[in-house]
């Protein structure tokens, strides 16, 4: 990786070595990244190159999937996540995640924020403050404060994104993972989520995998690169749009492949 | 290859450039050659140059306002639409100075004062300057870029001394003034064109290597 960062001010979560497998199929090859605090860092690439199985190693969700394999360290806060003694619950609040598909429960709006705060103990009569401020925080409670008991499945697709990261942030985490979080929504959606993504980076570390390389220039602070399970380049977003290191990662961010 | 309609207009705006900057070579060329000769004849079909400048300027523009509105060029494209939209403005400026150049000749009656060597030499390193810094953006050259930026400290060196010269000149004889005059003006045009080639020069720097340096 030429002029790339290799050690990055304040990580936060820091990957060293990190190969995987589902079956026989290696799906990451010695993938070594830091993250840094209270950013926004973006992962861009060709479909298929691994993206989502790398965020997904961040909090675990590739445990779920029987044919994975994986080898190498993530550490979070100097933690290995993938250590004895881990509780992948524990992690799982700590390391939240928002996916391509809005995927509200079916219920009301306030019980889908309320749901995990419930789980993880809190009082009933906190509750109604929980659910205000994450609808607050995910910039949502102005539209939809007067029917939050209504099915969550009454919104738009772009309230429903909002809601799931109203969903994420009532439980507290650290990290927020989203995976293509705007490839459903129309240009007004997006354009709110990524002003939230941009406020949020004040109280969380956001790591965000999008296809919009636009998307990518706009919001985040941090950009990494990945080809065939590799990570090609790593490094500040401006430099990575403006004077890539790498051939192929100008051809990909220009258009020329991919 | 995908993106093939945006790599057209990419590859247009690059020549579109050239052109504006082949023209501006010939203005300038031809501009010196009229006063120094004091060519009326090549003076005139000079001046009759400059609306074609304008009309490739703004087809330049429209390139670059379609790219970013259509395309969103990154990375090495964005310099390129960048630095072409910044050429184009100072490949136009240097037209607008050579055509105030080729306005002299009409303006002076009889001879000039003296023979105009380092005039003369001045718009040969001026010429050599517009060549070169075209030369580094059609190849993308750094460092022919920042050589012919050099260039620009012998362009000024004379413009003093011929500057000193013609006030000296007329401080001894005031009649000769008006004439003094447009040679004052002429070696200024040609110091602002060598200033602009400098500008052009920094924006190949920009283009080649997305550094942002002042060349002197
Ligand atoms: N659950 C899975 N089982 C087997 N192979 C998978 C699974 N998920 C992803 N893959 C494969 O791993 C590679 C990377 O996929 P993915 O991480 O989804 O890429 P991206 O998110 O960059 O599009 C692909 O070749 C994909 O087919
Ligand atoms: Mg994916």
């Amino acid at each position: 990786m030429t002029e790339a960062i290799q050690n990055v001010a304040n990580p936060q979560i820091e990957v060293k070595d990190l190969n995987l497998w589902y079956g026989d199929k290696q799906a990451l090859k010695n993938v070594s990244i830091q993250i840094p605090k209270n950013s926004v860092t973006a992962f861009i690439g060709p479909s298929g190159c691994g993206k989502s199985t790398f965020i997904r190693c961040l909090n675990r969700m590739n445990d779920l999937i029987k044919s994975c394999r994986i080898e190498g360290e993530v550490s979070i806060e100097g933690k290995d996540i993938y250590g004895p003694g881990v509780d992948v619950v524990d992690l799982r609040k700590q390391v939240g995640m928002v996916f391509q598909k809005p995927n509200p429960f079916p219920m009301s709006i306030y019980d889908n924020i309320a749901y995990g705060p419930r789980i993880h103990g809190v009082n009933k009569k906190d509750l109604e403050g929980v659910v205000e401020h994450a609808l607050r925080s995910a910039a949502l409670w102005d539209e939809i404060s007067d029917r939050i008991r209504s099915p969550a499945f009454s919104l738009s697709g772009g309230q429903q994104q909002r809601l799931c990261i109203a969903r994420t942030m009532a439980v507290k985490p650290e990290i927020i993972l989203f995976d293509e979080p705007c490839s459903a929504l129309d240009p007004i959606s997006t354009a709110k989520i990524e002003e939230l993504i941009m406020n949020l980076k004040k109280d969380y570390t956001i790591v965000i995998v999008t296809h919009n390389m636009q998307q990518a220039a706009r919001i985040s602070d941090h950009t990494a690169f990945f080809l065939m399970g590799e990570l090609i380049e790593f490094g500040k977003t401006r430099q990575i749009f403006e004077n890539p290191g790498e051939k192929s990662t100008e051809d990909y961010i220009t258009g020329r492949f991919g | 290859m995908v993106r093939e309609t945006y790599l057209q207009q990419l590859a247009l705006l690059k020549e579109s450039v050239l052109s504006l900057g082949e023209l501006a070579e010939k203005i300038l060329h031809d501009s010196m050659e009229s006063v120094i000769n004091l060519d009326l004849e090549l003076a005139r079909e000079t001046l009759d140059l400059e609306p074609k400048a304008d009309r490739l300027e703004y087809k330049i523009e429209v390139t670059i306002n379609d790219l970013i509105a259509l395309q969103q060029p990154l990375a090495g494209d964005l310099r390129l639409v960048v630095s072409a939209l910044k050429i184009s403005a100072d490949l136009r400026r240097i037209v607008g100075l050579s055509i105030n150049i080729a306005k002299i000749p009409g303006k002076i009656e009889g001879g000039h004062l003296k023979p105009l060597v380092d005039t003369r030499r001045m718009g040969d390193i001026a010429e050599e300057m517009l060549a070169n810094s075209l030369k580094a953006f059609e190849t993308r050259d750094p460092d022919l870029a920042k050589g012919t930026a050099a260039l620009d400290d012998d362009v000024d060196k004379l413009f003093y001394s011929v500057w000193v010269e013609l006030i000296e000149m007329m401080a001894k004889d005031p009649s000769i003034v008006s004439k003094a005059t447009h040679l004052l003006f002429l070696i200024r045009y040609l110091e602002r064109i060598a200033d602009h080639c400098c500008n052009v020069c920094e924006s190949v720097v920009y283009l080649s290597t997305a550094e942002r340096i002042k060349l002197n």
